[in-house]
């Protein structure tokens, strides 16, 4: 082994990692930065010359930004699920992922309420939906439970920036840090029960437009079956998730950083729940094939006689990335072999992708009228622009938590074999 | 979230479809009246306002069975599980208690367009762009009719501002109610056929009222159970036809060039 | 979204769901708080030191948290669950019960140098789990120093900083700080007192404390036949961790250990050494 040099900042990483030489990380970072700008100036001409910056129109009132706010949230459910798991269950062994679930689901969420400021046409008048609340609007649930949620993610990253190696030696800090720490599992269960109704409510979106029977399902008072669905299907891609982006990490890093039972342990929570929402998912599409499609004039098959999106979408959803992972996830030789759980985990991210691009975009690709013609959309760079500009301000946010704080308290002991 | 009340008044409208000749004046005199700033010239026919919009229909035939019906849409003014009502996160989408209008509050739209997405009769438009009148056409807006702004969501309201001038004048005139054809919104004004027909659906003595209980009457996706106020009327059997999706019909139109709906406008 | 809004009603649905709502900011806001308040009152009990070393030991990784019952063979494994505060353990009260009823056969306690693996490690001391030492003089004043493996690890450290006369040192807190080529780290105080002299690598003691209550807390400090096990424990993660630091040289067995370990590991991640040895994360 050569000499290993210490990076110039190395007094504010923490004892026992190695990190890269700063130079590297500025070169690493570099690239990212620049798809941040090329996105931010995406956003300015959104918000200075108008929505007419996108592709979106009239038809196609909701276009991929909304579906990247609904697979981001749905992917950032491992900061909640994981809190449950480790904070109310006493899972111990995702003590080793918690903090970078944390993060990973700080900047879910404040990416997705950062596009979703540039989505809406009167960013300003945000503040209206909590002073004229109604109700019975999902979008209102949505709203006032992912304030609440961004900011309990906000409170729970902050031990984990207090714990960076400088600015742990203030004292208030430390102390601070110490007291909000022996809190957390209140935050934690806050943070369960709010993200349970979001993620719900977000299903409940689609499920609750009568107007669109593609999407309209019933379900158990005012709340459709989605709502349930929406849930069960982000608390099961939450640990596929964590698990995909950990082994990225590791990848990237070069270091091992969770022992192998983490992998496993987050692979088995994932197929568990993820077939049983397969399960559910598909007695949900069959009462809405014969049933309740049906009882407002539109036969579930007609939705399917468009191209591209086939009943091929319809299996693929539940089947190819929904049913397969699954059966993958709880596979115990799947379990064992790292790159199999990955590609189990990745699986399982694409199938509740899938399912959220089904919800918002097939939707308002098909025709309600009988004299409407099926639409396509596609995307404007600057949509695509903001999309990355989300992705790279992840990338960034996350190669700092990486760097200067301990996102996996497992590594320095990995690392001392 | 049921929509339904018990109001003093329901307007409504019958449009004969075997009256309409698709020649727009319609959507002009609903532009003119509703202060509708002329489309950019970015603008295609799917990010235009038109509060009300002819469209084209065909029956899917060949020659020389083909028909052709303009079907004017303004907004359906849904009466019960109105859509766009429920969802609106702020409240900007209210059921007038007297008249039953649906109304749009442009001023509280956040523009987040989760109405229009709901709204199965596509009868919801965006500004996408800043609405800007060329010089000396600012002398044309109606001063009764509030101008929008970039970014929120707007549609039909039955030319409100034209019930709010009626009730006024009836008023100082000494009376409550209006007569039959007092207040008639712009479109129903300027339709040279008068194919539309407006008034108050509670009175059982009023044109409209009539009108839609008549049987050749029916109205788009009655299925969903929005219960809409806008009428649809014809003595063609496929015309009657394209209130609901059929599956035959719908593969034929779906199959054929030109057999697409083309909205006009 | 208040009563005093225009368009509010008291009907079930606004109040069940801004209820929640206005429940869930004050759970936020009341936790924040809570933890605000809680960490004044810290200050104002001057529980910093105490808190920062419990927040250090549980970031420290499971070998260095070995319960000193384990050296002694008392335990096959144990982790320390208790950050080293065995004065208020109850296994450890019950284990030294135990111990002295079977003190009677224990060897005579020896007033010479006893030398263990080449480090000096005289009995008359007290030794803390951070290298310190702690000893008790006839005025009821405590001497406090590094040990031989301890100032051994520092070597010729390029700056030390030791605290001024009068300032209160607290056990298991910071007692001084040592500069290292380009890392610092925190030496541990072993008991807690009041400076009332400062030494340096120069004299063969560092601090001299005047106890601040009645009683000072020892029973966290090793002494006797638990100083062989403990040191040998602490070898073993030297070479462990200049293993993992450096190009993979060990320590050799036996023979007399030079007097600045870090001169004959120069490429080692001496930053890492010193926090893995003085516990500090």
């Amino acid at each position: 082994m050569a000499e290993r040099r210490c990076p110039v900042d190395k007094q504010l990483i923490i004892r026992g990692v190695t990190r890269t030489s700063l130079r590297n990380f500025f070169f690493w970072i570099l690239p990212w930065s620049g798809i941040l700008a090329v996105g931010l100036y995406a956003i300015y001409l959104c918000l200075a010359v108008g929505l007419n910056q996108t592709n979106m129109d009239n038809r196609f009132a909701f276009g991929v930004w909304i579906f990247l706010d609904l697979a981001v949230i749905a992917l950032g459910a491992g900061a909640f699920f994981t809190g449950f798991l480790l904070y109310i269950l006493k899972k111990d062994e995702l003590k080793a992922v918690i903090n970078s679930a944390v993060v990973l689901g700080f900047i879910c969420y404040s990416g997705a309420v950062g596009v979703l400021m540039v989505d809406v046409g009167q960013p300003l008048r945000a503040w209206f939906t909590f002073w004229h609340p109604n109700v019975h609007s999902m979008l209102t649930e949505v709203t006032f439970c992912i304030t609440c949620y961004l900011t309990v993610l906000a409170v729970e990253y902050s031990p984990i920036v207090l714990k960076n190696r400088k600015l742990k030696q203030v004292p208030s800090l430390m102390v601070f840090e110490f007291e909000i720490h022996k809190v957390m599992y209140v935050l934690a269960g806050l943070g369960t029960f709010l993200s349970f109704f979001h993620q719900g409510s977000l299903g409940g979106l689609y499920g609750v437009l009568r107007g669109r029977p593609f999407a309209f399902r019933e379900g158990l008072a005012i709340w459709p079956s989605t709502f349930f669905l929406f849930i069960l299907s982000a608390a099961a891609v939450g640990p596929s998730f964590i698990l995909f982006m950990t082994w990225i990490v590791s990848k990237i890093s070069k270091k091992n950083l969770v022992k192998k039972e983490v992998y496993s342990l987050l692979g088995k929570i994932s197929g568990t729940l993820l077939i049983v929402y397969v399960l559910l998912k598909t007695i949900d599409t069959l009462i809405w094939i014969n049933k309740t499609s049906p009882s407002v004039g539109f036969p579930a098959f007609e939705f399917y006689a468009w191209n591209p999106f086939g009943t091929w979408i319809l299996f693929a959803e539940i089947v190819l990335f929904g049913l397969i992972p699954a059966l993958m996830l709880l596979n115990k030789k799947v379990q064992e072999r790292l790159p199999l759980l990955v590609t189990a985990a990745v699986l399982a991210c694409a199938g509740v992708a899938l399912n959220r691009f089904v919800m918002t975009i097939q939707t308002l690709a098909l025709p309600t009228l009988s004299f409407d013609p099926f639409l396509s959309y596609l995307p404007s760079w600057q949509e695509l622009a903001t999309f990355g500009a989300v992705i790279a301000y992840g990338v960034i946010v996350y190669s700092f938590s990486f760097r200067y704080l301990n996102l996996f308290p497992q590594e320095r002991d990995l690392n001392q074999l | 979230m049921n929509t339904e009340l018990k109001t003093k008044n329901r307007y409504g409208m019958v449009i004969d479809l075997d009256k309409c000749t698709g020649c727009g004046a319609c959507m002009i005199g609903c532009a003119v009246e509703n202060n509708i700033a002329p489309a950019h010239q970015n603008a295609t026919d799917r990010t235009g306002i038109t509060w009300i919009r002819v469209y084209e229909v065909e029956n899917g035939e060949s020659f020389p069975d083909n028909r052709t019906v303009y079907v004017p849409l303004p907004c359906q003014q849904c009466g019960k599980e109105s859509p766009c009502v429920s969802v609106c996160p702020q409240k900007a989408v209210e059921v007038d208690p007297s008249s039953g209008i649906v109304g749009q509050i442009p001023v509280r739209c956040l523009g987040c367009r989760y109405c229009m997405t709901a709204c199965p009769y596509h009868a919801r438009y965006f500004n996408w762009w800043d609405p800007v009148w060329p010089q000396g056409m600012e002398k044309t807006l109606n001063p009764d009719v509030s101008t929008r702004m970039r970014g929120v969501v707007e549609k039909c309201n039955f030319c409100h501002s034209r019930l709010q001038a009626a009730r006024a004048k009836a008023a100082a005139e000494g009376r409550r109610d209006l007569h039959d054809g007092e207040y008639l919104p712009a479109c129903a004004e300027s339709c040279p056929s008068q194919a539309i027909v407006f008034g108050d659906l509670l009175d059982e003595s009023s044109e409209v009222s009539k009108a839609a209980r008549s049987e050749k009457t029916f109205r788009l996706l009655e299925q969903l159970g929005t219960e809409p106020k806008v009428y649809y009327r014809s003595e063609q059997n496929w015309v009657r036809s394209i209130a609901e999706k059929k599956v035959t019909e719908m593969k034929k139109s779906a199959n054929r060039v030109g057999g697409e709906a083309v909205p006009r406008g | 979204m208040f009563p005093f809004v225009y368009g509010f009603t008291w009907d079930a649905g606004n109040i069940i769901f801004l209820g929640l709502f206005f429940s869930a900011v004050a759970v936020i806001v009341s936790t924040v708080m809570v933890a605000t308040l809680r960490t004044r009152k810290d200050f104002a009990l001057r529980k910093q030191e105490s808190i920062r070393w419990e927040s250090d030991f549980h970031d420290l990784p499971s070998s260095a948290r070995k319960c000193r019952h384990e050296f002694t063979g008392e335990f096959k494994h144990r982790t320390c669950d208790n950050s080293f505060e065995c004065g208020e353990c109850a296994t450890h009260a019950k284990l030294i019960e135990h111990a002295l009823q079977n003190a009677a056969a224990e060897e005579p306690k020896e007033n010479a140098q006893q030398k263990i693996y080449g480090f000096d490690m005289p009995l008359d001391r007290m030794y803390h789990r951070g290298h310190t030492w702690a000893r008790p003089e006839s005025d009821g004043t405590f001497t406090i120093g590094i040990d031989d493996l301890g100032s051994r690890l520092v070597g010729l450290p390029e700056h030390i900083e030791l605290p001024a006369v009068g300032t209160r040192i607290h056990a298991n807190g910071t007692a001084w700080h040592v500069k290292k080529k380009d890392s610092d780290v925190r030496i541990m105080a072993p008991v807690d007192g009041e400076v009332i002299e400062t030494g340096g690598p120069e004299k063969d003691w560092y601090l001299k404390v005047k106890p601040i209550s009645v009683k000072v807390e020892t029973g966290h400090l090793l002494r006797g036949n638990e100083i062989r096990p403990w040191l040998m424990r602490e070898v073993e993660r030297l070479q462990l961790s200049l293993a993992v630091e450096s190009v993979g040289a060990t320590l050799a067995d036996g023979g007399e250990p030079v007097k600045d370990f870090s001169k004959s590991y120069p490429s080692a991640n001496w930053d890492s050494v010193l926090g893995e040895m003085f516990l500090e994360p």
